[in-house]
């Protein structure tokens, strides 16, 4: 019985010791291991576990095992901020696979890939032929890079010579039926503000899951209740159509006035929101 | 529907145009974008000057429509 008890201290206090540990190795451990993180996090795992369940051996040793370790990838990866050099001995750069649309069979080789590995990493960024790759870079981590050739890239708004404006990230600003304050004031709004935005489209608080809001005001909501239909924000297309409209009418006076003044008035105050028109599509759409 | 009153409407119309890009000026956080309706508000509102005065002479010349 008192086995049961040991493992039950052992383990509970491990399990708080790893946490402390992996908090000081950092987030670093999980996304991109070098090859020392990766074995030193085997290592520590694997002493803890020893350590928890071999009742006959000592608990304080282990305990040092697992702190050196920790300590050691801990210092690894300061130096590695601090040191160019150090960097380039711990975590070996990337090896270029693909040059010009070729394969360097000589890096291949040195790396251990197989024509196989290459084109099974190529798949999986979507590429089946070698003749589309231009550069491409095995990383250390053993993820394959891919540049494609220009032409094969995807279409961006930039290859059609299109101008978007650019568009700042939205904030999530209610969740659970709560307001999160912090959100809200970097949204640069208040709360006055999202009570009236509510209240416009007839929506309580409590019932609000999720709400975010975009960089030009607008309030998207999610409900709890599926049933009630929230508007969508509308208001950008409406002013469009609305400015679309408006201009439409000011032909139409100029077309059926005969004083010649206001018809160059109307002609001329047409083509100003024309001109606005241009100027705002990219904005106002959707 | 008249002459006047198509007039109006429109005035109406654009001043809700500009009251609406002026909110968006205030609501946007891209610099940009808040720029480019701050500017836009501007320019409509210079034709709605000209739609203004025009009311009034419509109003001027056929007073039976003033007002409707």
């Amino acid at each position: 019985m008192n086995g049961y008890i040991e493992i039950l201290l052992r383990s509970v206090s491990f399990i708080l010791f790893l946490f402390l540990i992996t908090k000081l190795v950092g987030k670093k451990q999980i996304s991109q291991l070098t090859f020392f993180e990766y074995v030193s996090g085997i290592t520590i795992g694997s002493i803890a576990g020893e350590v928890v369940t071999g009742l006959e051996k000592n608990y304080l040793q282990g305990t040092l095992a697992v702190l050196i370790f920790g300590l050691v990838t801990f210092l690894s990866d300061y130096f590695s901020l601090k040191s160019k050099k150090f960097r380039d001995i711990m975590e070996d750069s990337g090896t270029v696979i693909i040059k010009d649309g070729k394969l360097l069979e000589e890096n291949l080789k040195k790396e251990k890939y197989t024509i196989d590995n290459v084109l099974s990493l190529l798949r999986e960024k979507n590429v089946f032929k070698l003749a589309d790759v231009e550069f491409a870079v095995l990383e250390p981590q053993g993820k394959l890079s891919v540049l494609l050739k220009k032409e094969n890239r995807p279409l961006t708004p930039k290859d059609l010579q299109m101008k978007m404006p650019s568009e700042k990230e939205p904030y999530t600003i209610i969740m659970d039926g709560k307001i999160l304050d912090d959100a809200l004031r970097w949204s640069g709004k208040s709360r006055g503000w999202l009570y009236t935005e509510l209240e416009k489209m007839n929506a309580t608080l409590d019932n609000v899951f999720l709400g975010q809001v975009d960089s030009y005001g607008e309030l998207t909501l999610d409900l709890y209740d599926d049933k009630i239909q929230v508007p969508q924000p509308q208001q950008r297309p409406l002013l469009l159509a609305s400015l679309k409209k408006t201009q439409a009418d000011l032909e139409i006076f100029s077309l059926s006035t005969e004083c010649e003044k206001t018809k160059a008035m109307y002609k001329k105050n047409a083509e100003v929101l024309q001109e606005q028109i241009d100027k705002l599509t990219p904005y106002l759409n959707g | 529907m008249t002459v006047a009153s198509n007039v109006k409407q429109c005035l109406v119309t654009i001043t809700g145009i500009e009251s609406q890009l002026s909110t968006l000026a205030l609501n946007s956080l891209d610099r940009e974008a808040q720029a480019v309706f701050h500017e836009a508000a501007m320019k409509i509102e210079t034709v709605k000057k000209d739609l203004q005065y025009r009311v009034l002479e419509l109003e001027r010349q056929e007073p039976q429509y003033k007002g409707s």
